[in-house]
């Protein structure tokens, strides 16, 4: 397998197949005396951000901070993941998990308020 | 039978995408201008929008994946967030064109003020995308966009000399005014080979289960389409050449439209443009809302589907709500129509080579459309194609400086 052609940015779907997001970022472990082991996958939006820049990132996160925003990214451990051809199911229930804030948020406080929901 | 009939609506509803406000503004500014003579850049639109939409359907029939999701994970995160800013940029120029188009039918109809339309239109596409599903919108809109035959029969009626029409679908060089000669070819060009149609055919699709049995319907459906898509353009500007060129009108603004159909049909012909005009423009209007919200929802992995409850996929209704309102703040503080859709059309021949250069790696990917890969020479119509969009990008600012007009 090769990682960023099969795993980076691929869609992430519950155990219910339930979108959840796309993998923004891998995280690979480097111990002494060991082989680099992938860890985990993450999804957020400071990963993506500092894709594109390092400094970015930590300028989203910090933002996200002053608005009492978690910044850090949702992660879900390597052994949890199911790598097929389209997707990456993960042994998880989407809603119970970070990945699906601002969707509840939203379906709560703006889109659930609004008449034929 | 079955087959048959979604072959036809397929086509029809091809059609209901194809034409829109840029290509019913810029064919009849090309016919009141320059006559016959850039009926070519029509027919080498149409001809360029028949491989991409059929690619676009091809890739997501066999691969099951739209093309936003193939792009991020091909190019990866950073192309995608560069394409979706810059197409989600002209895409939302083009939805306010759109919405402009709806409310000028509107104060055509009615003699209110376009602006004072801006709201209740936007509240329709809102509640149509809202309560209705994917077939509404695709089928339901697109019938009523059937309507705008009535510019191949006043193309008919007004007898042109088919010989010229001919010789038009040839390209010339321009007998004066150059600049406005290539800048009106080149907002034809960014009309008709919009990335909006290629990508919400590809979303389409999918939320119709297209499997890899459809291969052969999506290549009917999208050469049926995009031709009589580029025959109704045609018509319009051959309308435009015969009864607006004589009169010295060229289209300057909205109001001289009716008069490509009043003097065919008379006051009916007045009610036809209205109706022409609004039905296209509010069809496109919904299209290109949902082909934003799609490249937002399908790029960053949210729920989307056209089909849900808004409910069920938060994110994706707030998505199109928000774009909705901001589609709907350039005709509401009164910006003119025809301004924004010749901007828009410009600016979508610009930023042409973002979107298309995607498909010559996507097409020939073994692990996403397999056997269904592009032959020899659908590869070499694509690298035409990216090669007449890199020209286009080089060429439209300085066109829009001095061809603008």
């Amino acid at each position: 397998m090769e990682l960023v052609r099969d795993v980076l940015d691929k869609q992430v779907d519950d155990r219910g197949k339930r979108r959840m997001g796309r993998v923004d970022g891998i995280i690979i472990v480097v111990g002494p005396n060991r082989p680099p082991r992938v860890a985990y996958i993450e999804l957020g939006v400071t990963t993506l951000m500092s894709r594109l820049s390092v400094r970015l990132g930590r300028r989203v996160a910090r933002w996200m901070r002053k608005w009492n925003v978690e910044p850090d990214p949702f992660r879900i451990p390597w052994g949890k993941l199911k790598i097929g051809l389209n997707t990456v199911i993960a042994d998880v229930e989407a809603e119970k998990t970070p990945a699906l804030e601002w969707e509840l948020w939203l379906r709560k406080k703006v889109i659930g308020r609004i008449p034929g929901a | 039978m079955k087959k048959i009939l979604e072959i036809a609506l397929g086509i029809v509803t091809s059609v209901g995408g194809f034409l829109e406000i840029g290509s019913i503004a810029t064919a009849a500014q090309a016919g009141a201008e320059f006559s016959f003579q850039l009926i070519w850049a029509i027919v080498l639109g149409g001809t360029c929008i028949i491989f991409l939409v059929e690619q676009s359907g091809r890739f997501a029939a066999v691969s099951g994946r739209t093309l936003p999701d193939a792009i991020r994970e091909r190019f990866g995160f950073n192309y995608f967030a560069f394409m979706y800013l810059v197409l989600g940029l002209v895409s939302l120029m083009v939805l306010s064109a759109e919405i402009g188009g709806v409310c000028v039918a509107l104060e055509l109809g009615t003699g209110v003020a376009f602006q004072w339309w801006a709201i209740p239109v936007a509240l329709v596409i809102w509640l149509v995308i809202w309560k209705g599903t994917f077939g509404v919108i695709e089928k339901g809109v697109s019938l009523l966009g059937l309507i705008t035959l009535c510019f191949v029969v006043g193309a008919i009626i007004v007898h042109p000399p088919w010989g010229q029409v001919l010789r038009g679908a040839a390209p010339s060089l321009p007998p004066h005014d150059s600049a406005r000669y290539w800048f009106i070819a080149v907002s034809i060009l960014g009309a008709s080979i919009s990335p909006y149609l290629f990508f919400f055919y590809s979303a389409g699709a999918i939320e119709d289960e297209w499997k890899e049995t459809h291969v052969g319907i999506n290549r009917i459906i999208a050469v049926g389409g995009m031709s009589f898509g580029s025959l109704i353009s045609i018509a319009v500007l051959i309308l435009a050449a015969m009864l607006l060129l004589p009169r010295g009108m060229k289209v300057q603004h909205y109001t001289e439209l009716p008069m490509l159909l009043i003097p065919v049909f008379g006051q009916k012909g007045f009610w036809l443009l209205v109706g022409s005009l609004g039905i296209a423009c509010f069809g496109a209007a919904l299209e290109i809302t949902l082909q934003i919200a799609y490249l937002t929802a399908q790029g960053f992995g949210w729920n989307w589907s056209e089909n849900q409850r808004p409910l069920d996929e938060a994110r994706f209704s707030f998505a199109y709500t928000v774009i909705i309102l901001l589609g709907m703040l350039p005709s509401l503080v009164g910006l003119d129509p025809l301004t924004m859709t010749v901007f828009s059309m410009a600016a979508t021949a610009a930023t042409l080579p973002v979107s298309i250069v995607p498909f010559l790696f996507l097409m020939n990917d073994y692990s996403y459309v397999r056997v269904h890969r592009n032959s020899w020479f659908s590869n070499a119509v694509v690298i035409s194609i990216i090669a007449l969009a890199f020209v286009l990008a080089v060429v439209t600012i300085p066109l829009q400086i001095f061809g603008g007009g």
